[in-house]
């Protein structure tokens, strides 16, 4: 108990210097949210790794709780020596924002957004374009959205992570998607961490995809250096009936960095969203995807492929809640275990009693490339409707030691036909990234990463 | 070519071959008969470097090189070539990905330039065509999803490309009608320019009408118990192995 209340007590410290001086902007509601919000997270204090507390049985946060972190300070020089086209996507046309340890870089966004773009008479305007800003200015401006829906989806009391996401929310990005809208060039949110020591930020996401829009959001987090620093990542997602949306997920912290992603998505009827999330860096990483299929006709895929290095431990939870009939959802989640690395994936799917016609399938496989490596793997399927088709598996192996003799039955040498195998392996979570910029992009950063470890 | 000297193979402990003597000239076609289980593919693993096929004895010089000492890749990278009986799929990775990786590490090993995408495509969509397989094919994964007959097609794609020196095809008439068989043993015929030398790996007779060997050789229980001419697998047609095994001894 001393080292709860130790801790805690470093982030209560924190918490008071942040409402004193570190919020920006600071409405009265949000001060009661993130009060509250502060509160949930002394109550709950960190998961721990035992027995009996599932969905942390396999993951230990210890590491986290032992280190006194420290709020990014806002440098205004932090984006100096950045060199920023390693991170450019490979297209003409991006909206864009960048943060750099958590905060806003005006220099390297095309977004600034003006307080006439978000005005609320502006929004939702059938055929505009997307709004692609900084959710402090969506807060300042007073979008009816944001105040309906963040913190909805992804409440406090729930979670320690969420919780402290909530109690230090001062900026993020606000993507708005009006109804009826095609937005063709990606929208891209690139977080970059300067890797400064023991630092914490918080980015905080809130998309909104209108009625029969279709659009693709990327978020990249990245580092400069190789410090023992947290990201502590909320996206919350919300769709309204026919929206269309793509979602990816690109995580190359650095190998000492602590990196916890909560995504929570609540879908309309008739609403689709594609997400790939893929985890290539980071030390000790946590991803939590969950979505809310509220309607029929809504629709979900998720995928996933994480690679272990190293000490590496990357954990995968996803939740699929089937909570009306005729919903559909389809994951596929796929890990490359290296060294001494550990791979965790939970898939969770509830189908709710009334959710006749659910259509869930699962799949998590896992390709062990060291005698070192693990990977523990979990489907939790709770099924309460009789007329559903649920199928999930799970597998766990080394590289096809048939196919390896063939390549080299054709004068491939050995690094090279592995190197064609694990592609192959990994080829089927790329390829459900529609947007070609945004695939070609991850693609680029997974055979750098695969390439930079044999 | 090839020079096969008392081998003797096991696989996981077992001893399959147990003694086998063959020499392969430049332009000839040996066609290897025998019953189930006589050490055919073994010997046809043994010479492509498979792992797990253990050589206990004797030896095999590939134009005076010793063979064993080779890895598989280094064997490939010399001009042989293993046309498979089951041939691997492998989900994710594509055919012309997979066969201009091949290509340029010959070509590397040659002292030869390396052939970009763009190139390579223009070869692989010229021999598809030769060999009467379609092109798309081509942007395929790897054998994944593929009937007998287009795997079987698709070795003689990868032979078309690679042109191979020595070429061992393992059981390639086996799962194909009557009409896919000709195309198969046609695409072979089409690509034995002089120089090249084949093996032919079969339990039947039948591809020997289309593949005319030169000379034909029974394996035995991990020995060959004879060896003859075209006759010699009309014979065995006719006659069945039983007569040879109970020559030999088995």
């Amino acid at each position: 108990m001393t080292q709860h209340a130790t801790v805690t007590g470093s982030w209560s410290e924190q918490f008071r210097r942040f409402e004193h001086n570190g919020a920006e902007i600071s409405p009265a509601w949000l001060r009661d949210v993130r009060r509250s919000a502060f509160g949930d997270f002394e109550r709950l204090g960190f998961p721990t790794a035992r027995r009996g507390n599932e969905p942390w049985k396999y993951t230990n946060i210890r590491p986290i709780a032992d280190t006194s972190f420290t709020l990014a300070e806002h440098a205004p020089d932090a984006s100096a020596g950045i060199d920023y086209h390693a991170y450019e996507l490979p297209c003409p046309r991006v909206h864009q924002l960048v943060f750099v340890d958590g905060h806003y870089e005006p220099g390297l966004s095309t977004e600034p957004v003006t307080e006439a773009g978000l005005h609320s008479d502006v929004l939702g305007r059938h055929g505009d374009g997307p709004v692609v800003g900084r959710l402090a200015d969506a807060i300042e401006y007073r979008v009816p959205l944001v105040r309906e829906h963040l913190g909805r989806l992804a409440p406090a009391p729930e979670n320690a992570f969420t919780a402290l996401n909530t109690a230090f929310l001062h900026d993020g990005a606000f993507v708005q998607i009006p109804d009826g809208t095609f937005v063709p060039e990606p929208i891209y949110l690139l977080f970059i961490s300067t890797g400064a020591q023991a630092v914490v930020t918080h980015p905080r996401v809130l998309i909104a995809a209108g009625a029969d829009s279709s659009a693709t959001v990327l978020q990249s987090f990245h580092s400069l250096d190789g410090g023992t620093y947290l990201t502590n990542a909320l996206t919350e997602v919300v769709t309204a009936p026919g929206a269309n949306l793509r979602l990816c997920t690109l995580q190359c912290e650095s190998s000492d960095a602590f990196h916890i992603a909560t995504t929570r998505m609540d879908q309309a009827r008739d609403s689709r969203v594609a997400s790939v999330a893929v985890d290539l860096g980071g030390r000790l990483v946590r991803r939590e995807v969950a979505t809310l299929l509220g309607a029929s006709g809504a629709s979900v895929n998720l995928c996933g492929l994480y690679y272990g290095a190293g000490e590496r431990h990357v954990d995968n939870q996803t939740f699929v809640d089937h909570a009306a009939p005729g919903a559909s959802s389809n994951e596929v989640y796929k890990g490359i275990l290296d060294d001494a690395s550990h791979g965790v994936f939970a898939g969770g799917v509830l189908v709710r009693p009334d959710s006749q016609q659910t259509v869930a399938h699962q799949v998590n496989k896992n390709l062990l490339l060291s005698s070192d490596a693990e990977v523990d793997t979990q489907p939790k399927l709770e099924i309460y409707a009789d007329d559903v088709t649920c199928t999930h598996g799970a597998a766990v192996g080394q590289l096809d030691a048939d196919a390896l003799f063939y390549l080299k039955s054709r004068g491939i040498g050995e690094d090279v036909a592995r190197n064609l195998l694990v592609h192959g392996f990994v080829s089927e979570v790329l390829n459900a990234i529609e947007d070609g910029a945004v695939r070609q992009h991850v693609e680029q950063a997974v055979a750098e990463c695969l390439s930079g470890s044999r | 070519m090839l020079e096969v000297r008392g081998l003797h193979a096991e696989v996981n402990g077992v001893e399959i071959l147990k003694g086998v003597d063959l020499s392969v000239g430049v332009d000839e076609t040996h066609a290897i008969m025998g019953p189930n289980g006589s050490g055919k593919s073994t010997l046809a693993y043994v010479l492509a470097g498979r792992p797990g096929y253990e050589v206990t004895a004797g030896s095999v010089t590939f134009d005076g090189e010793d063979l064993l000492a080779l890895p598989a890749e280094e064997r490939a990278r010399r001009g042989l070539f293993l046309s498979f009986q089951h041939p691997v799929e492998i989900p994710g990775v594509r055919m012309d990905h997979f066969l201009r990786a091949g290509y340029n590490e010959l070509r590397k090993s040659a002292g030869e330039e390396q052939l970009d995408p763009l190139k390579f495509d223009r070869l692989i969509r010229s021999k598809a065509k030769a060999v009467e397989m379609e092109p798309t094919m081509t942007k395929r994964a790897v054998n994944e999803g593929f009937s007998g007959g287009e795997k079987k097609r698709n070795e003689v794609l990868q032979m078309a490309v690679l042109e191979p020196r020595l070429r061992i095809l393992d059981e390639i008439d086996s799962g194909l009608d009557v009409d896919a068989l000709r195309e198969v043993a046609r695409g072979i015929t089409d690509l034995s320019v002089p120089g090249t030398s084949t093996i032919l790996v079969t339990h039947y007779d039948r591809i020997l009408s289309y593949l005319e060997p030169d000379h034909v050789h029974v394996l035995i229980d991990g020995r060959i118990a004879r060896s003859g001419g075209r006759a010699l697998a009309k014979e065995i047609e006719e006659r069945g192995y039983d007569w040879l095994e109970a020559g030999a001894g088995v």
